[in-house]
């Protein structure tokens, strides 16, 4: 393997796969990056195993070829270098790969290429793309409400269900549930019932910014995988096997209290409730007050610390039904309110019934957010 | 000589009773139907059920949870009259006082029954005393006649005042427990129903001494750790205490539809009844709950109890109301026509509890994912 690379390209590249280098693994190889010389490019692959990221960037290639070296140690090099351009070149003997920019060499002793772990091939199954920015807003307004624990490893994904031209991306935590719906350009031919790890869509998300053509998507016959196709970037993911929970059961069916809000001025307003909820459980108190004839509605934000103070603050609302009161562990709000904006609504039922967040927008529907709320002592 | 604790001390109870309660207050407060055969219930063409039957319509053969329409058929003299729960609770406080007259420990078991701690009448001319003292207040306060038992234990001054009946007073003396119950009937124990009976009688157990004399492995095979207490009580031990309301340990109500149903509303309305009735209760009683349960009985009279139970306590119908609704959905909508449904609370805190300790800790509720 001989090729000469740009320093530039492949440091980014670098980046992107390194996402997926295994981090303690009891495979070390898995904590290698793959370079794979073809033609005129070069691919660099890792995998921790759930999910395997592959990038290939144009190079001058003298000597096809193949090495598998320590992803950690490669980035740190690349990174150090001056944006030049690089050559490479493998001794298949020592299995020794020797990089040289300018007057700057290193010898860096790799595995075969034979012995890391097969990127899975995906050739059939089901095929679709969809629009980077509906991806990105599925992935953006869903995710975070995915478990992090593996306590009950199916709520550490993304249910994603897929009819006709309709996909619903929904996560739950046990505490909140948020559910996103977009249509696809083109419908699919067969139903899709899948659960995705939220943290390879988070990898997704993450490379969407510089995407501008739809994502491909191909999902294995077998249901165990999901592939991402990017401009230059595979994302291979292993899906989650299990039943999901039958969460439209968890959404409320009416409720006593609507209240119209700005985002901004409810996420504003809870970032400063949070300050003094620190202490005390992240407690943020909602009360929720109907206008007095001309009078406007108003929904005072209260966080209080029995050892630091206390703080209150009121917006704007357009209430209907009844006046409320209802207390959200403040970081749940944070996160909601950060994936949206606009306006949105707060529809509740009691102090221990769970709220709904919709933003207000066309196709008010499409996305909702159930949070449970916190029982305190009012 | 060692100090004794009160555990140790002889224990006396009496078990008072209203002889027909609420036929007699019917007859109370209707001259025109003293001395008639007067059945209280609801109409037999709802499924109404006779809550008290006065010792006139007994002797017809009436009795207390038969059919309504049964009893009707009974005899063309039988006056049926419509329940009056006001009045008869009206009564029942003023009879409760009178009970606590004689001991702060009382435990009302319903509107017309309670036991009454009576150990600190040491002396047995003072416990007779108390028992006709008792007898005579309540006459004298609410003109309804009461039975009174006594023995060393809630069972026997229960069968004792059962064995009394009506408008008498038999006290048991300590130590003559098992010979005074051995030769009655099993089913003055309080617990052996028709079919409990049924059973022992098969076995040719008929006495509360052939139940004493039992072999025990049999009652446990047949009837498990009841099998094992029910002997027990056969052989005069009971090591029940008074439970004053304060320690009540649940508070429930139920409620058996005119007819069978399934309407979602008609449903929830009388959940709502219940859940509302309970609740009054318990903030009456200064408590808060942790568990609440609900019961239904389909029409094949299958019966179900669900509970859950709360992080938090709560008072609060809404809470309560919010949670016990969503449990008996859950539950339901399988389940087809209903019979009755019962909502019941237990696990209670009191406010000095709440006051005090780990109670102040808000709860981050969940959301439940078990669907």
């Amino acid at each position: 393997m001989k090729l000469s690379v740009s320093q530039d390209k492949l440091a980014r590249s670098l980046a992107v796969v390194g996402r997926a280098v295994a981090t303690r693994s009891t495979l070390p190889i898995t904590t290698h990056v793959l370079l794979r010389a073809s033609d005129s490019f070069l691919e660099l692959s890792a995998t921790n195993l759930e999910i395997s990221i592959s990038c290939k960037i144009d190079a001058e290639v003298q000597t096809q070829g193949s090495i598998a070296v320590p992803a950690r140690l490669l980035t740190e090099f690349v990174t150090s270098l001056q944006p030049d351009l690089l050559s490479m070149e493998l001794s298949n003997a020592t299995k020794q790969l020797e990089v040289s920019s300018g007057r700057v060499t290193a010898k860096l002793t790799g595995q075969s290429a034979d012995d890391f772990p097969v990127t899975p091939d995906l050739d059939d199954g089901i095929s679709l793309q969809i629009p980077t920015e509906k991806l990105r807003l599925c992935i953006e307004r869903v995710s975070f409400a995915a478990a992090t624990d593996d306590a009950r490893p199916v709520l550490t994904g993304i249910h994603t269900a897929i009819s006709n031209t309709q996909m619903t991306m929904a996560a739950a935590d046990g505490f909140r549930l948020a559910v996103q719906k977009i249509d696809l350009s083109e419908a699919v031919d067969q139903n899709v019932d899948l659960i995705i790890p939220a943290r390879s869509l988070r990898e997704v998300e993450r490379l969407l910014a510089e995407q501008e053509d739809p994502v491909s998507i191909l999902i294995s016959s077998a249901k165990n995988q999901i592939l991402f196709r990017l401009k230059e970037t595979v994302i291979i993911s292993q899906l989650l096997q299990g039943t999901f929970p039958n969460y439209n059961q968890l959404i409320p069916e009416s409720h006593q209290t609507k209240a119209t809000i700005e985002v901004s001025d409810f996420l504003r307003a809870t970032r400063t409730a949070a300050v003094f909820a620190r202490d005390g459980n992240g407690i943020v108190r909602l009360y929720v007050n109907p206008g007095e004839g001309e009078q406007a509605g108003t929904m005072r934000l209260a966080a209080r610390s029995d050892e630091v103070g206390e703080n209150e603050a009121d917006i704007d609302a357009i209430v209907e039904g009844e006046q409320s009161q209802i207390a959200f562990n403040s970081r749940y709000l944070v996160d909601v309110l950060n994936s949206l904006d606009g306006k949105v609504t707060l529809e509740t039922s009691s102090p221990s019934s769970p709220g709904t967040i919709k933003p207000v927008e066309n196709g008010n529907e499409d996305y909702l957010h159930v949070v449970m709320p916190m029982f305190v002592q009012w | 000589m060692v100090a004794r604790n009160i555990s140790d001390e002889q224990r006396y109870f009496f078990h008072g009773d209203l002889d027909a309660f609420f036929a007699s207050v019917e007859q109370l407060d209707n001259p025109q139907l003293r001395g008639k055969p007067v059945v209280v219930g609801g109409s037999p063409d709802k499924r109404g059920v006779v809550a008290a039957a006065s010792y006139e319509a007994r002797k017809l053969g009436a009795r207390s949870a038969m059919p309504m329409r049964s009893a009707m058929k009974l005899s063309n003299k039988i006056i049926r009259v419509e329940s009056r729960f006001e009045r008869y609770r009206e009564l029942s406080t003023q009879i409760m006082d009178c009970f606590r007259l004689i001991s702060n420990d009382v435990e009302p078991l319903s509107l017309d029954e309670a036991y009454v701690d009576v150990s600190n009448k040491s002396l047995w001319t003072q416990k007779t005393k108390a028992a006709s003292d008792l007898k005579r207040k309540v006459l004298g306060v609410t003109g309804l006649n009461i039975t009174i038992g006594g023995g060393s234990n809630k069972s026997v001054a229960k069968i004792a005042s059962q064995v009394a009946k009506p408008n008498g007073i038999l006290l048991v003396p300590v130590g003559d427990e098992i010979k005074f119950m051995g030769p009655l009937t099993i089913d003055l124990i309080s617990g052996v129903g028709p079919v409990t009976q049924s059973i022992l009688s098969d076995k040719g157990i008929h006495t509360i001494a052939q139940l004493a004399s039992a072999n025990r492995d049999w009652l446990f095979s047949k009837f498990g750790k009841r099998g094992i207490q029910l002997q027990k009580i056969a052989l005069g031990v009971d090591d029940r205490r008074i439970e004053t309301s304060r320690d009540r340990k649940s508070i429930s109500a139920e409620t058996t539809m005119d007819s069978d149903t399934d309407d979602p509303e008609e449903l929830m309305n009388i959940l709502g009844g219940l859940v509302s009735d309970v609740v009054g209760k318990l903030n009456a009683k200064d408590l808060f709950t942790k568990t609440i349960k609900i019961k239904f009985r389909l029409a094949d009279f299958s019966t179900f109890t669900r509970q859950i139970s709360f992080d938090q306590p709560t008072n609060e119908v809404s809470i309560i109301y919010e949670q016990a609704r969503s449990l008996f959905t859950k539950q339901i909508e399988e389940a087809g026509s209903l019979r009755m449904i019962g909502f019941g609370v237990s696990n209670f805190v009191s406010q000095t509890d709440l006051d005090s300790s780990e109670f102040q800790n808000p709860i981050q509720l969940k959301l439940n994912l078990n669907v």
